[in-house]
Protein backbone atom coordinates (compact mmCIF):
# COMPACT_ATOMS: atom_id res chain seq x y z
CA UNK A 1 0.00 0.00 0.00
CA UNK A 2 1.13 3.61 -0.57
CA UNK A 3 1.04 6.33 1.35
CA UNK A 4 -1.72 7.84 -0.84
CA UNK A 5 -3.63 5.34 -0.37
CA UNK A 6 -3.24 4.88 3.36
CA UNK A 7 -4.22 8.38 3.76
CA UNK A 8 -7.03 7.72 1.77
CA UNK A 9 -8.27 5.33 3.80
CA UNK A 10 -7.44 6.56 7.00
CA UNK A 11 -9.60 5.98 9.62
CA UNK A 12 -10.59 4.11 13.16
CA UNK A 13 -9.35 0.84 13.23
CA UNK A 14 -8.44 0.52 9.31
CA UNK A 15 -4.93 -0.96 9.48
CA UNK A 16 -3.42 -4.19 11.00
CA UNK A 17 -0.62 -6.99 10.87
CA UNK A 18 -2.59 -8.02 7.18
CA UNK A 19 -1.89 -4.93 5.48
CA UNK A 20 1.14 -4.47 3.74
CA UNK A 21 1.85 -0.58 5.06
CA UNK A 22 4.56 1.69 4.16
CA UNK A 23 7.46 2.41 6.08
CA UNK A 24 6.67 5.78 7.28
CA UNK A 25 3.55 4.97 8.44
CA UNK A 26 5.15 1.85 10.32
CA UNK A 27 7.70 3.95 11.95
CA UNK A 28 5.23 6.81 13.06
CA UNK A 29 3.30 3.95 14.76
CA UNK A 30 6.01 2.55 16.59
CA UNK A 31 6.98 6.00 17.76
CA UNK A 32 4.00 6.50 19.23
CA UNK A 33 3.41 3.57 20.97
CA UNK A 34 6.62 3.24 21.98
CA UNK A 35 6.26 6.46 23.69
CA UNK A 36 3.13 5.40 25.21
CA UNK A 37 4.90 2.39 26.23
CA UNK A 38 7.70 3.60 28.08
CA UNK A 39 5.65 5.81 29.52
CA UNK A 40 3.65 3.06 31.56
CA UNK A 41 6.64 1.64 33.01
CA UNK A 42 8.35 4.68 34.09
CA UNK A 43 5.05 6.38 35.33
CA UNK A 44 5.48 3.07 37.24
CA UNK A 45 8.42 4.35 38.72
CA UNK A 46 6.42 6.96 40.34
CA UNK A 47 3.32 4.88 41.63
CA UNK A 48 5.61 2.49 43.52
CA UNK A 49 7.18 5.21 45.44
CA UNK A 50 3.36 5.75 46.59
CA UNK A 51 2.60 1.83 47.41
CA UNK A 52 5.63 2.00 50.50
CA UNK A 53 4.01 5.84 51.69
CA UNK A 54 0.26 4.90 51.52
CA UNK A 55 -1.16 5.47 54.82
CA UNK A 56 -3.89 2.80 54.65
CA UNK A 57 -4.31 -0.90 54.42
CA UNK A 58 -6.58 -0.46 51.25
CA UNK A 59 -4.82 2.45 50.15
CA UNK A 60 -2.09 0.31 49.95
CA UNK A 61 -3.43 -2.69 48.02
CA UNK A 62 -5.18 -0.33 45.39
CA UNK A 63 -1.59 1.09 44.68
CA UNK A 64 0.29 -1.94 43.86
CA UNK A 65 -2.33 -3.00 42.03
CA UNK A 66 -2.11 0.11 39.88
CA UNK A 67 1.41 -0.63 39.37
CA UNK A 68 0.90 -3.96 37.96
CA UNK A 69 -2.01 -2.52 35.82
CA UNK A 70 0.66 -0.49 34.10
CA UNK A 71 3.46 -2.83 33.69
CA UNK A 72 0.32 -4.72 32.03
CA UNK A 73 -0.39 -1.72 29.94
CA UNK A 74 3.28 -1.83 28.70
CA UNK A 75 3.18 -5.44 27.89
CA UNK A 76 -0.25 -4.74 25.63
CA UNK A 77 1.36 -1.60 24.22
CA UNK A 78 5.07 -3.16 23.58
CA UNK A 79 3.02 -6.11 21.52
CA UNK A 80 1.02 -3.53 19.62
CA UNK A 81 3.79 -1.75 18.62
CA UNK A 82 6.13 -5.14 18.23
CA UNK A 83 3.30 -6.07 15.27
CA UNK A 84 4.59 -3.39 13.11
CA UNK A 85 7.90 -4.87 12.61
CA UNK A 86 10.18 -1.94 13.32
CA UNK A 87 11.56 -2.96 16.42
CA UNK A 88 11.29 -5.63 18.72
CA UNK A 89 10.35 -5.31 22.40
CA UNK A 90 13.84 -6.48 23.79
CA UNK A 91 15.06 -3.36 21.50
CA UNK A 92 12.47 -1.01 22.47
CA UNK A 93 13.47 -1.99 26.49
CA UNK A 94 16.82 -1.73 25.77
CA UNK A 95 16.43 2.02 24.22
CA UNK A 96 14.53 3.02 27.47
CA UNK A 97 17.18 1.83 29.89
CA UNK A 98 19.98 3.52 27.70
CA UNK A 99 18.11 7.14 27.20
CA UNK A 100 17.46 6.44 23.51
CA UNK A 101 13.56 5.85 24.60
CA UNK A 102 11.06 8.77 25.15
CA UNK A 103 8.28 9.25 27.58
CA UNK A 104 5.82 11.68 29.00
CA UNK A 105 6.96 14.85 30.78
CA UNK A 106 5.39 14.03 33.60
CA UNK A 107 7.28 11.33 34.90
CA UNK A 108 10.73 12.97 34.04
CA UNK A 109 10.25 14.00 37.69
CA UNK A 110 11.07 12.51 40.62
CA UNK A 111 8.58 11.97 43.20
CA UNK A 112 9.43 11.54 47.41
CA UNK A 113 5.48 12.42 49.01
CA UNK A 114 1.99 11.31 49.36
CA UNK A 115 0.94 14.48 48.25
CA UNK A 116 2.22 13.92 44.98
CA UNK A 117 -0.22 10.52 44.41
CA UNK A 118 -3.08 12.62 43.51
CA UNK A 119 -0.78 14.73 40.86
CA UNK A 120 -0.11 11.19 38.97
CA UNK A 121 -2.84 9.01 39.68
CA UNK A 122 -5.65 11.72 39.52
CA UNK A 123 -4.78 14.77 36.79
CA UNK A 124 -1.86 13.06 34.96
CA UNK A 125 -3.54 9.80 35.02
CA UNK A 126 -7.09 12.15 34.23
CA UNK A 127 -4.91 13.77 30.89
CA UNK A 128 -4.05 10.47 29.76
CA UNK A 129 -7.55 9.46 29.72
CA UNK A 130 -8.50 12.19 28.05
CA UNK A 131 -5.56 11.02 25.10
CA UNK A 132 -6.29 7.40 25.21
CA UNK A 133 -10.04 7.78 24.77
CA UNK A 134 -9.42 9.11 21.77
CA UNK A 135 -6.90 6.70 20.64
CA UNK A 136 -9.52 3.63 20.82
CA UNK A 137 -10.05 5.37 17.44
CA UNK A 138 -6.34 5.30 15.75
CA UNK A 139 -6.06 3.58 12.50
CA UNK A 140 -3.42 0.87 13.69
CA UNK A 141 -5.70 -2.17 14.84
CA UNK A 142 -3.45 -3.36 17.81
CA UNK A 143 -3.34 0.04 19.40
CA UNK A 144 -7.09 0.51 19.70
CA UNK A 145 -7.26 -2.84 21.21
CA UNK A 146 -4.56 -1.98 23.87
CA UNK A 147 -6.79 1.37 24.39
CA UNK A 148 -10.17 -0.63 25.33
CA UNK A 149 -8.22 -2.59 28.03
CA UNK A 150 -5.96 0.13 29.17
CA UNK A 151 -9.51 2.88 29.16
CA UNK A 152 -10.90 0.68 30.95
CA UNK A 153 -8.83 -0.26 33.67
CA UNK A 154 -7.37 3.41 34.07
CA UNK A 155 -10.78 4.50 34.86
CA UNK A 156 -10.27 2.71 38.21
CA UNK A 157 -6.70 4.20 38.66
CA UNK A 158 -8.47 8.28 38.15
CA UNK A 159 -11.23 6.69 40.87
CA UNK A 160 -7.94 6.08 42.99
CA UNK A 161 -6.40 9.34 42.49
CA UNK A 162 -9.66 11.54 43.31
CA UNK A 163 -9.97 9.81 45.97
CA UNK A 164 -6.67 10.29 47.82
CA UNK A 165 -7.06 13.72 46.85
CA UNK A 166 -10.57 14.32 48.42
CA UNK A 167 -9.32 12.72 51.68
CA UNK A 168 -6.44 14.70 51.58
CA UNK A 169 -8.25 18.19 50.82
CA UNK A 170 -10.51 16.78 53.84
CA UNK A 171 -7.54 16.97 56.37
CA UNK A 172 -6.06 19.32 58.47
CA UNK A 173 -5.28 22.96 56.98
CA UNK A 174 -1.61 21.46 57.01
CA UNK A 175 -2.81 19.02 54.78
CA UNK A 176 -4.34 21.23 52.61
CA UNK A 177 -1.94 23.97 52.66
CA UNK A 178 0.65 20.91 51.73
CA UNK A 179 -1.24 19.69 49.12
CA UNK A 180 -2.10 23.50 47.04
CA UNK A 181 1.80 23.70 47.24
CA UNK A 182 2.06 20.29 45.53
CA UNK A 183 -0.18 21.40 42.81
CA UNK A 184 1.04 24.77 42.64
CA UNK A 185 4.71 22.56 41.36
CA UNK A 186 2.82 20.27 39.42
CA UNK A 187 -0.15 21.87 37.46
CA UNK A 188 1.84 23.76 35.03
CA UNK A 189 4.03 20.51 34.30
CA UNK A 190 0.28 18.91 34.17
CA UNK A 191 -0.81 21.61 31.43
CA UNK A 192 2.39 20.58 29.39
CA UNK A 193 1.47 16.93 29.04
CA UNK A 194 -0.55 17.62 26.02
CA UNK A 195 2.64 18.94 24.63
CA UNK A 196 3.24 22.44 22.47
CA UNK A 197 0.72 24.00 20.03
CA UNK A 198 -0.09 22.30 16.75
CA UNK A 199 2.19 23.48 15.04
CA UNK A 200 4.81 23.33 16.87
CA UNK A 201 4.50 19.74 17.59
CA UNK A 202 6.90 17.92 15.43
CA UNK A 203 5.10 14.47 14.55
CA UNK A 204 1.65 15.66 14.77
CA UNK A 205 0.76 16.33 10.92
CA UNK A 206 1.73 12.62 9.50
CA UNK A 207 -0.10 11.16 12.62
CA UNK A 208 -3.15 12.76 11.88
CA UNK A 209 -3.31 12.39 8.02
CA UNK A 210 -2.61 8.64 8.60
CA UNK A 211 -5.65 8.35 11.21
CA UNK A 212 -3.02 7.20 14.18
CA UNK A 213 -4.07 10.33 16.01
CA UNK A 214 -7.28 11.42 15.97
CA UNK A 215 -7.41 14.83 18.27
CA UNK A 216 -4.98 17.81 18.20
CA UNK A 217 -2.72 18.48 21.49
CA UNK A 218 -5.20 21.89 21.57
CA UNK A 219 -8.20 19.55 21.80
CA UNK A 220 -6.74 17.32 24.29
CA UNK A 221 -5.82 19.94 26.29
CA UNK A 222 -9.16 22.01 25.99
CA UNK A 223 -11.17 18.72 26.95
CA UNK A 224 -9.29 18.59 29.70
CA UNK A 225 -9.31 21.61 31.23
CA UNK A 226 -13.01 21.64 31.02
CA UNK A 227 -13.46 18.49 32.69
CA UNK A 228 -10.64 19.29 35.48
CA UNK A 229 -10.53 22.63 36.34
CA UNK A 230 -14.26 22.37 37.83
CA UNK A 231 -13.02 18.83 39.99
CA UNK A 232 -9.64 20.75 40.69
CA UNK A 233 -12.23 23.37 42.69
CA UNK A 234 -14.68 21.05 43.89
CA UNK A 235 -11.97 19.83 46.41
CA UNK A 236 -11.05 22.94 47.14
CA UNK A 237 -7.95 23.48 44.87
CA UNK A 238 -6.98 27.03 44.05
CA UNK A 239 -5.83 27.39 39.93
CA UNK A 240 -2.40 28.94 40.34
CA UNK A 241 -2.61 32.16 38.69
CA UNK A 242 -0.36 31.53 36.41
CA UNK A 243 0.66 30.18 33.52
CA UNK A 244 -3.20 32.29 32.74
CA UNK A 245 -5.90 30.53 31.65
CA UNK A 246 -8.66 32.19 29.83
CA UNK A 247 -11.99 31.25 28.21
CA UNK A 248 -12.28 31.51 24.55
CA UNK A 249 -15.22 32.81 22.57
CA UNK A 250 -16.73 29.53 22.39
CA UNK A 251 -16.55 28.77 25.68
CA UNK A 252 -14.02 26.65 26.24
CA UNK A 253 -10.49 27.07 28.11
CA UNK A 254 -7.32 27.57 26.75
CA UNK A 255 -3.93 28.32 28.28
CA UNK A 256 -1.50 31.57 27.85
CA UNK A 257 1.54 29.28 26.05
CA UNK A 258 4.25 31.93 26.55
CA UNK A 259 3.75 31.33 30.54
CA UNK A 260 4.70 27.94 30.67
CA UNK A 261 8.40 26.62 30.43
CA UNK A 262 8.89 25.52 26.91
CA UNK A 263 13.11 25.16 27.33
CA UNK A 264 12.28 22.77 30.16
CA UNK A 265 9.56 20.91 28.10
CA UNK A 266 12.15 20.44 25.52
CA UNK A 267 14.90 19.77 27.17
CA UNK A 268 12.66 16.90 29.02
CA UNK A 269 11.68 15.84 25.55
CA UNK A 270 15.68 15.34 25.17
CA UNK A 271 15.96 13.36 27.92
CA UNK A 272 18.25 15.73 28.83
CA UNK A 273 16.71 17.24 32.19
CA UNK A 274 18.28 16.20 35.88
CA UNK A 275 14.90 14.24 36.47
CA UNK A 276 15.51 12.88 33.21
CA UNK A 277 18.71 11.46 34.21
CA UNK A 278 17.50 10.48 37.62
CA UNK A 279 14.63 8.38 36.30
CA UNK A 280 16.11 6.55 33.24
CA UNK A 281 19.85 6.33 34.89
CA UNK A 282 17.56 4.23 38.04
CA UNK A 283 15.55 2.39 35.04
CA UNK A 284 19.17 1.44 33.99
CA UNK A 285 20.58 0.58 37.24
CA UNK A 286 17.58 -1.60 37.97
CA UNK A 287 18.07 -3.19 34.33
CA UNK A 288 21.84 -3.62 34.61
CA UNK A 289 21.35 -5.01 38.50
CA UNK A 290 19.18 -7.86 36.67
CA UNK A 291 20.95 -8.69 33.70
CA UNK A 292 22.46 -12.04 35.08
CA UNK A 293 19.22 -13.37 35.44
CA UNK A 294 18.04 -13.13 31.76
CA UNK A 295 21.42 -14.72 31.02
CA UNK A 296 19.98 -17.30 32.99
CA UNK A 297 16.97 -17.86 31.25
CA UNK A 298 18.13 -17.24 28.10
CA UNK A 299 20.67 -20.16 28.47
CA UNK A 300 17.32 -22.31 30.60
CA UNK A 301 15.30 -21.19 26.82
CA UNK A 302 17.84 -22.80 24.78
CA UNK A 303 18.72 -25.74 26.51
CA UNK A 304 15.27 -26.68 27.82
CA UNK A 305 13.18 -30.07 26.91
CA UNK A 306 11.04 -30.03 23.42
CA UNK A 307 8.25 -28.14 25.53
CA UNK A 308 9.90 -24.87 26.78
CA UNK A 309 7.97 -23.38 29.16
CA UNK A 310 8.28 -19.43 30.73
CA UNK A 311 8.60 -18.62 34.05
CA UNK A 312 6.68 -15.65 35.34
CA UNK B 1 -9.19 -28.95 54.99
CA UNK B 2 -12.78 -30.24 56.72
CA UNK B 3 -15.59 -28.12 55.32
CA UNK B 4 -17.66 -28.20 58.28
CA UNK B 5 -16.75 -26.72 61.48
CA UNK B 6 -15.36 -29.00 64.18
CA UNK B 7 -17.90 -29.81 67.27
CA UNK B 8 -16.01 -28.25 69.57
CA UNK B 9 -15.38 -24.55 67.45
CA UNK B 10 -15.09 -21.74 69.46
CA UNK B 11 -16.66 -18.31 68.17
CA UNK B 12 -15.61 -15.05 69.09
CA UNK B 13 -17.71 -13.94 71.76
CA UNK B 14 -17.25 -17.00 73.86
CA UNK B 15 -13.44 -16.77 73.86
CA UNK B 16 -12.07 -16.72 77.62
CA UNK B 17 -9.63 -13.71 78.27
CA UNK B 18 -6.29 -16.63 77.87
CA UNK B 19 -7.96 -17.63 74.69
CA UNK B 20 -8.58 -14.27 73.08
CA UNK B 21 -4.65 -13.32 73.90
CA UNK B 22 -3.63 -16.70 72.41
CA UNK B 23 -5.91 -16.42 69.25
CA UNK B 24 -4.14 -12.28 69.06
CA UNK B 25 -0.79 -13.88 69.42
CA UNK B 26 -1.77 -16.63 66.16
CA UNK B 27 -3.40 -13.84 64.11
CA UNK B 28 -0.12 -11.24 64.54
CA UNK B 29 2.42 -13.94 63.94
CA UNK B 30 0.11 -14.81 60.76
CA UNK B 31 -0.76 -10.99 59.81
CA UNK B 32 2.69 -9.58 60.13
CA UNK B 33 4.45 -12.19 58.40
CA UNK B 34 2.43 -11.70 55.21
CA UNK B 35 2.07 -8.13 55.25
CA UNK B 36 5.95 -7.60 55.97
CA UNK B 37 6.97 -10.43 52.89
CA UNK B 38 4.54 -8.18 50.45
CA UNK B 39 5.97 -5.09 52.05
CA UNK B 40 9.25 -6.10 50.86
CA UNK B 41 8.16 -7.64 47.45
CA UNK B 42 6.95 -4.63 46.06
CA UNK B 43 10.13 -3.10 46.05
CA UNK B 44 10.36 -5.10 42.89
CA UNK B 45 7.29 -3.92 41.35
CA UNK B 46 9.28 -1.93 38.11
CA UNK B 47 12.70 -3.54 39.44
CA UNK B 48 11.78 -7.12 38.28
CA UNK B 49 13.79 -8.62 35.86
CA UNK B 50 11.17 -9.03 32.74
CA UNK B 51 7.72 -7.40 32.59
CA UNK B 52 6.47 -11.10 33.24
CA UNK B 53 8.25 -11.72 36.32
CA UNK B 54 7.32 -7.93 37.21
CA UNK B 55 3.30 -8.96 37.06
CA UNK B 56 3.85 -12.27 38.67
CA UNK B 57 5.99 -11.37 41.48
CA UNK B 58 3.46 -8.00 42.05
CA UNK B 59 0.64 -10.67 41.96
CA UNK B 60 2.03 -12.17 44.78
CA UNK B 61 2.61 -9.57 46.81
CA UNK B 62 -0.65 -8.62 46.10
CA UNK B 63 -2.27 -11.97 47.32
CA UNK B 64 0.31 -11.47 50.41
CA UNK B 65 -1.33 -8.16 51.51
CA UNK B 66 -4.60 -9.76 51.03
CA UNK B 67 -3.70 -12.16 53.67
CA UNK B 68 -2.92 -10.04 55.85
CA UNK B 69 -6.08 -7.99 55.58
CA UNK B 70 -8.05 -11.26 55.87
CA UNK B 71 -5.63 -11.92 59.41
CA UNK B 72 -6.05 -8.15 60.74
CA UNK B 73 -9.96 -7.88 59.91
CA UNK B 74 -9.71 -10.96 62.44
CA UNK B 75 -8.21 -9.31 64.70
CA UNK B 76 -10.72 -6.38 64.11
CA UNK B 77 -12.76 -8.38 65.32
CA UNK B 78 -11.71 -8.79 68.79
CA UNK B 79 -11.68 -5.04 69.13
CA UNK B 80 -8.20 -3.75 67.34
CA UNK B 81 -8.60 -0.51 64.86
CA UNK B 82 -5.95 -0.63 62.14
CA UNK B 83 -3.86 2.12 63.25
CA UNK B 84 -3.74 -0.72 65.87
CA UNK B 85 -2.43 -3.46 63.86
CA UNK B 86 -0.51 -1.52 61.56
CA UNK B 87 0.25 2.47 61.70
CA UNK B 88 0.72 3.31 65.14
CA UNK B 89 1.77 -0.12 67.00
CA UNK B 90 4.82 -0.01 68.17
CA UNK B 91 8.28 -1.59 65.97
CA UNK B 92 8.90 -3.76 68.96
CA UNK B 93 5.47 -5.55 69.13
CA UNK B 94 5.79 -6.90 65.94
CA UNK B 95 5.96 -10.46 65.69
CA UNK B 96 7.11 -11.31 61.87
CA UNK B 97 9.96 -13.58 61.22
CA UNK B 98 13.25 -12.32 60.76
CA UNK B 99 13.14 -13.78 56.86
CA UNK B 100 10.79 -11.40 55.75
CA UNK B 101 12.20 -7.71 57.28
CA UNK B 102 15.12 -8.01 55.49
CA UNK B 103 16.07 -5.66 52.48
CA UNK B 104 16.85 -7.12 48.82
CA UNK B 105 20.46 -5.95 48.10
CA UNK B 106 19.51 -4.39 44.21
CA UNK B 107 19.54 -7.22 41.74
CA UNK B 108 19.04 -10.27 44.23
CA UNK B 109 16.50 -11.69 42.28
CA UNK B 110 18.10 -14.96 43.58
CA UNK B 111 16.94 -13.64 47.18
CA UNK B 112 13.49 -12.68 46.26
CA UNK B 113 13.15 -15.85 44.44
CA UNK B 114 14.37 -18.15 47.39
CA UNK B 115 12.91 -16.15 50.16
CA UNK B 116 9.62 -16.56 48.00
CA UNK B 117 10.12 -20.30 48.06
CA UNK B 118 10.92 -20.87 51.48
CA UNK B 119 8.14 -18.79 53.11
CA UNK B 120 5.35 -20.19 50.66
CA UNK B 121 6.57 -23.72 51.85
CA UNK B 122 6.08 -22.27 55.49
CA UNK B 123 3.14 -21.23 54.83
CA UNK B 124 1.33 -24.14 52.88
CA UNK B 125 2.52 -26.13 55.97
CA UNK B 126 0.99 -23.27 58.57
CA UNK B 127 -2.22 -22.77 56.64
CA UNK B 128 -2.78 -26.55 56.82
CA UNK B 129 -2.12 -26.36 60.81
CA UNK B 130 -4.85 -24.12 61.29
CA UNK B 131 -7.00 -25.16 58.47
CA UNK B 132 -8.95 -27.30 61.68
CA UNK B 133 -8.75 -24.81 64.10
CA UNK B 134 -10.92 -24.68 66.91
CA UNK B 135 -11.32 -20.69 66.48
CA UNK B 136 -14.25 -20.59 64.15
CA UNK B 137 -13.77 -17.30 62.48
CA UNK B 138 -10.35 -18.51 61.13
CA UNK B 139 -11.47 -21.42 59.77
CA UNK B 140 -13.86 -19.74 57.10
CA UNK B 141 -10.57 -18.24 55.66
CA UNK B 142 -7.83 -20.78 55.33
CA UNK B 143 -9.57 -21.33 52.03
CA UNK B 144 -9.05 -19.13 50.17
CA UNK B 145 -5.16 -17.78 51.49
CA UNK B 146 -4.43 -21.92 50.66
CA UNK B 147 -5.40 -21.66 46.94
CA UNK B 148 -3.45 -19.25 46.36
CA UNK B 149 -0.05 -20.33 48.20
CA UNK B 150 -0.48 -23.27 45.34
CA UNK B 151 0.45 -20.81 42.81
CA UNK B 152 2.94 -18.66 44.86
CA UNK B 153 5.04 -22.11 45.23
CA UNK B 154 4.55 -23.05 41.81
CA UNK B 155 6.31 -19.89 40.62
CA UNK B 156 9.04 -19.65 43.26
CA UNK B 157 9.50 -23.57 41.80
CA UNK B 158 10.40 -22.38 38.22
CA UNK B 159 12.32 -20.06 38.91
CA UNK B 160 14.55 -22.03 41.50
CA UNK B 161 14.73 -24.28 38.63
CA UNK B 162 16.19 -21.67 36.13
CA UNK B 163 18.47 -19.90 37.93
CA UNK B 164 20.07 -23.39 39.25
CA UNK B 165 20.09 -24.75 35.54
CA UNK B 166 24.04 -22.91 35.42
CA UNK B 167 27.21 -22.63 37.28
CA UNK B 168 26.80 -18.83 38.16
CA UNK B 169 23.07 -19.25 38.71
CA UNK B 170 23.37 -21.81 40.99
CA UNK B 171 26.18 -20.06 43.02
CA UNK B 172 24.31 -17.04 43.54
CA UNK B 173 21.52 -19.25 44.78
CA UNK B 174 23.65 -21.09 46.96
CA UNK B 175 24.86 -17.73 48.18
CA UNK B 176 21.20 -16.48 49.24
CA UNK B 177 20.32 -19.96 50.89
CA UNK B 178 23.13 -19.48 53.20
CA UNK B 179 21.95 -15.93 53.81
CA UNK B 180 18.44 -16.73 54.09
CA UNK B 181 18.22 -20.17 55.81
CA UNK B 182 18.85 -18.62 59.58
CA UNK B 183 16.35 -15.70 59.53
CA UNK B 184 13.78 -18.77 57.96
CA UNK B 185 14.15 -21.03 60.92
CA UNK B 186 12.73 -18.08 62.91
CA UNK B 187 9.22 -19.01 60.72
CA UNK B 188 8.94 -21.59 63.44
CA UNK B 189 10.38 -19.48 66.74
CA UNK B 190 7.48 -19.90 69.37
CA UNK B 191 6.51 -17.05 70.93
CA UNK B 192 5.22 -16.34 74.77
CA UNK B 193 1.69 -18.25 74.22
CA UNK B 194 2.75 -20.71 71.92
CA UNK B 195 1.69 -23.89 74.50
CA UNK B 196 -1.70 -21.77 74.77
CA UNK B 197 -2.13 -21.69 71.14
CA UNK B 198 -1.49 -25.68 70.65
CA UNK B 199 -4.19 -26.29 73.84
CA UNK B 200 -6.57 -24.94 73.18
CA UNK B 201 -7.05 -26.28 69.56
CA UNK B 202 -6.07 -22.89 67.77
CA UNK B 203 -3.62 -24.28 65.87
CA UNK B 204 -2.89 -28.21 65.29
CA UNK B 205 0.33 -28.97 65.20
CA UNK B 206 3.14 -27.72 67.26
CA UNK B 207 5.63 -25.68 65.76
CA UNK B 208 8.30 -27.97 66.33
CA UNK B 209 6.49 -30.63 64.27
CA UNK B 210 5.63 -27.85 61.26
CA UNK B 211 9.59 -26.95 61.72
CA UNK B 212 10.45 -30.95 61.01
CA UNK B 213 7.69 -30.87 58.12
CA UNK B 214 9.07 -27.92 56.21
CA UNK B 215 12.80 -29.43 56.79
CA UNK B 216 11.79 -32.51 55.16
CA UNK B 217 10.27 -30.30 52.48
CA UNK B 218 12.36 -27.35 51.14
CA UNK B 219 15.95 -29.59 51.99
CA UNK B 220 15.56 -32.38 49.44
CA UNK B 221 13.88 -30.38 47.06
CA UNK B 222 16.62 -28.29 47.36
CA UNK B 223 19.43 -30.68 47.39
CA UNK B 224 17.89 -32.05 44.02
CA UNK B 225 18.83 -28.66 42.70
CA UNK B 226 22.39 -29.50 43.37
CA UNK B 227 22.70 -26.77 46.54
CA UNK B 228 23.49 -27.62 49.97
CA UNK B 229 21.04 -27.00 52.60
CA UNK B 230 23.25 -26.04 56.30
CA UNK B 231 21.90 -27.97 59.28
CA UNK B 232 19.70 -26.02 61.03
CA UNK B 233 21.23 -27.13 64.23
CA UNK B 234 24.88 -25.52 63.33
CA UNK B 235 23.72 -22.10 61.78
CA UNK B 236 24.14 -19.03 63.50
CA UNK B 237 21.24 -17.38 64.47
CA UNK B 238 20.63 -13.83 63.58
CA UNK B 239 20.14 -11.29 66.40
CA UNK B 240 16.72 -10.59 67.27
CA UNK B 241 13.67 -13.28 67.26
CA UNK B 242 11.19 -11.75 65.56
CA UNK B 243 8.35 -13.54 67.18
CA UNK B 244 9.11 -11.70 70.45
CA UNK B 245 9.42 -8.13 69.11
CA UNK B 246 13.13 -8.10 68.43
CA UNK B 247 13.81 -7.52 64.58
CA UNK B 248 16.97 -6.57 62.91
CA UNK B 249 17.72 -2.71 62.00
CA UNK B 250 16.50 -2.98 58.35
CA UNK B 251 13.26 -3.84 60.28
CA UNK B 252 12.95 -0.44 62.06
CA UNK B 253 14.02 1.57 58.24
CA UNK B 254 11.00 0.11 56.98
CA UNK B 255 9.07 0.69 59.90
CA UNK B 256 9.54 4.23 59.46
CA UNK B 257 9.64 4.38 55.65
CA UNK B 258 5.92 2.75 55.55
CA UNK B 259 4.44 4.68 58.59
CA UNK B 260 5.65 8.22 57.43
CA UNK B 261 2.77 9.30 55.87
CA UNK B 262 -0.14 8.25 58.30
CA UNK B 263 2.53 9.53 60.56
CA UNK B 264 2.27 13.15 58.94
CA UNK B 265 -1.33 13.70 57.79
CA UNK B 266 -3.01 12.42 61.00
CA UNK B 267 -6.04 11.43 59.55
CA UNK B 268 -8.35 10.27 61.90
CA UNK B 269 -9.41 6.88 60.10
CA UNK B 270 -7.02 4.90 57.66
CA UNK B 271 -8.81 5.04 53.96
CA UNK B 272 -11.25 2.04 53.61
CA UNK B 273 -12.51 0.99 50.17
CA UNK B 274 -13.96 -1.74 50.83
CA UNK B 275 -17.53 -2.53 52.76
CA UNK B 276 -16.66 -3.00 56.24
CA UNK B 277 -17.33 -6.81 57.57
CA UNK B 278 -18.81 -7.20 60.98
Amino acid sequence: MDLETVMERAGPREFGPGDDLPEKYRKAATRMIQFHANSEVMGGYLDKTFTRKAPSLDRKLANTAKVQDEIGHAQLLYRAAETLGVKTRAEMLDELATGDGKFLNCFHYPVDSWYEAPMIDFFVDGGAMRRQATLKSTSWTPYAHAMDKVCFEEGFHVKHGESILRELMNGSKATQERMQETFDVWWPRILQFFGPTNDESVHDDFAQAVGLKTATNDELRTSFLNMYIPKAEKYGLEIPEYPRLYERDDGTMAVREDDLDWEEFWTISRNEYEGSKEQIGSRRRRQDAVEWVRESLETWESSAGPTPQTAD
Amino acid sequence: MSETPRSDAIDRRELSAEQQAAVEELLFRLADDEFVHAERLTEWQIYAPTLESDLAIANIAQDEFGHARLWYDLLKQLGYTEPECLWERDPTEWTHSLLVERPFDAGDWGDAVLRGYLYDAAERIRLEAVADTSYAPLADRVGKALEEEAYHREHATNWLERLTADDDGRARMQDALDELFPAALSLFDPGPREDDIVAFGFRTESLAAMRTEWLETIGPALEALGLDVPDPDQVARPNGRGRYGTHTDAWHDLYDEFTATYREVDFETPAQLRATEE
